[in-house]
């Protein structure tokens, strides 16, 4: 495998990615934007909205100021944690589907695979070197949202309760998980790239991965699953096991005139 | 590289060669062999011109049937592209890449370093009049330019078989002479040029040998003089004058079709074979006309559609 090809590619195809603002805007505006606005809506509720909700809910007077603290203390972090990172989880799904299947199924559709496939490069080059070119800018994006989001919810808390309540041990390993499931949705890309005609059926096809994802805050909300370090370091074996398994049926089932 | 196999005579050889998509054979049991030199391939829309090359570049795996080029079967063999270059129909350049982007991605893949790409690609750009465009995004080229950024690209390599697709397509009279000229010097260079038209106008510039495919089968593997002897029947041919001439002498013209105007500056005419045409312009000259030009094309590429060719 010669490295200088795979670079090549992969280089190619993070400048076009990041020479279109029409791709690269809402993938890098999108996600910031709400890095900055859930973190202040979580932090509104839980400090003012809250208490006049439950009020009004269970109609019980809370007249105790240090309670409406501890409580709203409390939600937030709950709510950083358990709600909104399972939430921006779903960011190298969505990330990794658009520029991985730009990469596969864009080549296709904009006829540019010919020129590439009558060059001296392998399956093997081909394929390694667009799976960076997705996974390195997916990756990143990932941890610029998190430390924004992250940041936010640190500034907010610590100016009404005077403690930062992030990075914790479940968070931390949330960011972990994502490259796997970068990874994940790299390889559905790939194997069904050969299959659509565009762009578009490659993106809609491999966000289905987020469906599970958006599960994990419903069963903590619900007390089914406690997201603790257990829980992630088993999502993390799970997804470990799938990345191995897709990516090996990709790599075997990968043809390069699948993206003519 | 190592050449396993390689006859004097033959660089590329077709046996019994079918590619199907789905239900459509794009490729009918297509045997052919094509040695150093320029080799053309003439076919209208839709005969298969196209997937031919792509088979022969290793693009597509054959249905039935063997593709061999130097030896080597181009659809297993990687080493073997780096000594073949192929144009698509389409230019096949990254939009939102520079020119020199581009040809640096290719170059490199091709195993090429930065400062030979750089330097070939100056030369190739300079010849064909875009070395302006050298930054430019390629989605800000017009079509012709893009053909021709196009084209360095599969001669930036300085390939031993170049493959063209219609290579001139879009592109200005000036750049196109560059581009002829181009197969003319890889021709004499011993290297081996296969290039596919449907224009006839293109194939008659060139003497040698060609291929006339339709509906995925070989009809013809002919030179100019045979295709001039075989196809030039009972055809239509136009005939531009730089006068106009008066109705009533073009209504004379023996094989009269019709005229673009009570004043005609173009004719239509039937002739049996190419020596009729000679005696219609006799005919015209005889009676103080002047020529300006005479168009066989669209008779032929039209006729070659319909399956009336001549044996």
């Amino acid at each position: 495998m010669d490295l200088g090809k795979v670079l090549a590619i992969t280089s190619k195809d993070m400048k076009e990615v990041f020479s279109s603002v029409s791709i690269y805007g809402p993938m890098i505006g999108v996600p910031s934007f709400f890095a900055l606005i859930l973190p202040i809506l979580t932090y509104y509720v839980a400090i003012y909205a809250g208490p006049t909700l439950a009020e009004k809910l269970a109609s019980i007077a809370v007249t105790s100021t240090s309670a409406v603290s501890m409580s709203g203390l409390l939600f937030i972090n709950f709510f950083s944690v358990n709600v909104l990172g399972p939430i921006f989880m779903t960011m190298p799904i969505l990330t990794a589907s658009v520029i991985a299947a730009d990469s596969f199924a864009g080549e296709k559709e904009r006829k540019t695979s010919e020129a590439l496939l009558a060059t001296p490069v392998s399956s093997s080059e081909l394929l390694l070197g667009k799976v960076l070119a997705s996974f390195i800018p997916t990756t990143l994006l990932t941890v610029f949202v998190f430390a924004i989001y992250g940041t936010v919810i640190n500034t907010i808390v610590y100016g009404t309760f005077q403690v930062y309540i992030l990075p914790t041990l479940p968070w931390i390993m949330m960011l972990m998980a994502s490259p796997f499931l970068a990874i994940a949705t790299i390889g559905l890309v790939v194997l069904i790239s050969a299959h659509v005609r565009g762009t578009k059926e490659a993106q809609q096809i491999s966000t289905i991965l987020v469906l599970p994802i958006l599960i994990i805050p419903f069963i903590s909300v619900l007390g089914i699953a406690d997201l603790s370090v257990t829980f992630f370091t088993a999502l993390i074996a799970v997804l470990f096991v799938i990345d191995l398994v897709i990516m090996y049926i990709s790599a075997k089932t990968f043809r390069k005139e699948g993206i003519l | 590289m190592a050449i396993k196999s390689e006859r004097a005579e033959s660089i590329i050889r077709l046996t019994n060669l079918t590619k199907k998509f789905g239900r459509v054979t794009a490729i009918n049991n297509v045997s052919l062999e094509f040695s150093k030199g320029l080799n053309i391939i003439l076919g209208p829309n839709g005969a298969g011109k196209s997937t031919l090359l792509r088979c022969i570049d290793g693009l597509y795996k054959a249905d039935n049937g063997r593709v061999s080029v130097l030896g080597e079967d181009p659809y297993l063999s990687n080493g073997l592209k780096t000594q073949m270059s192929l144009l698509s129909d389409n230019y096949a350049l990254y939009d939102h890449l520079s020119v020199i982007g581009n040809l640096k991605f290719f170059g490199r893949l091709d195993g090429l370093k930065d400062a030979e790409i750089d330097e070939s690609a100056k030369r190739f750009l300079k010849e064909l009049d875009a070395m302006q465009y050298i930054n430019s995004r390629v989605y800000q080229l017009s079509r012709g330019t893009k053909q021709k950024v196009a084209f360095c690209r599969s001669v930036l390599n300085d390939p031993r078989i170049l493959l063209l697709d219609e290579p001139t397509a879009f592109l200005d009279a000036s750049a196109s002479e560059v581009v002829r000229n181009f197969m003319l010097n890889y021709e004499k260079e011993g290297r081996t040029v296969l290039f596919v038209t449907q224009k006839l106008d293109e194939v008659t510039r060139f003497n040698g040998r060609v291929v006339v495919i339709r509906r995925g089968s070989v009809v013809k593997d002919v030179t100019i003089e045979q295709l001039y002897g075989s196809m030039l029947r009972d055809i239509d041919v136009s005939i531009r004058l730089a006068t106009p001439i008066s109705l009533k002498l073009a209504k004379s013209i023996p094989g009269f079709q019709e005229a673009n105007s009570a004043k005609p500056t173009m004719v239509k005419i039937r002739v049996r074979d190419y020596k009729s045409i000679n005696k219609v312009l006799s005919y015209l000259i005889d009676n103080d006309a002047y020529i300006a030009s005479v168009d066989y094309i669209e008779p032929v590429i039209s006729g070659l559609s319909s399956g009336k060719v001549g044996d």
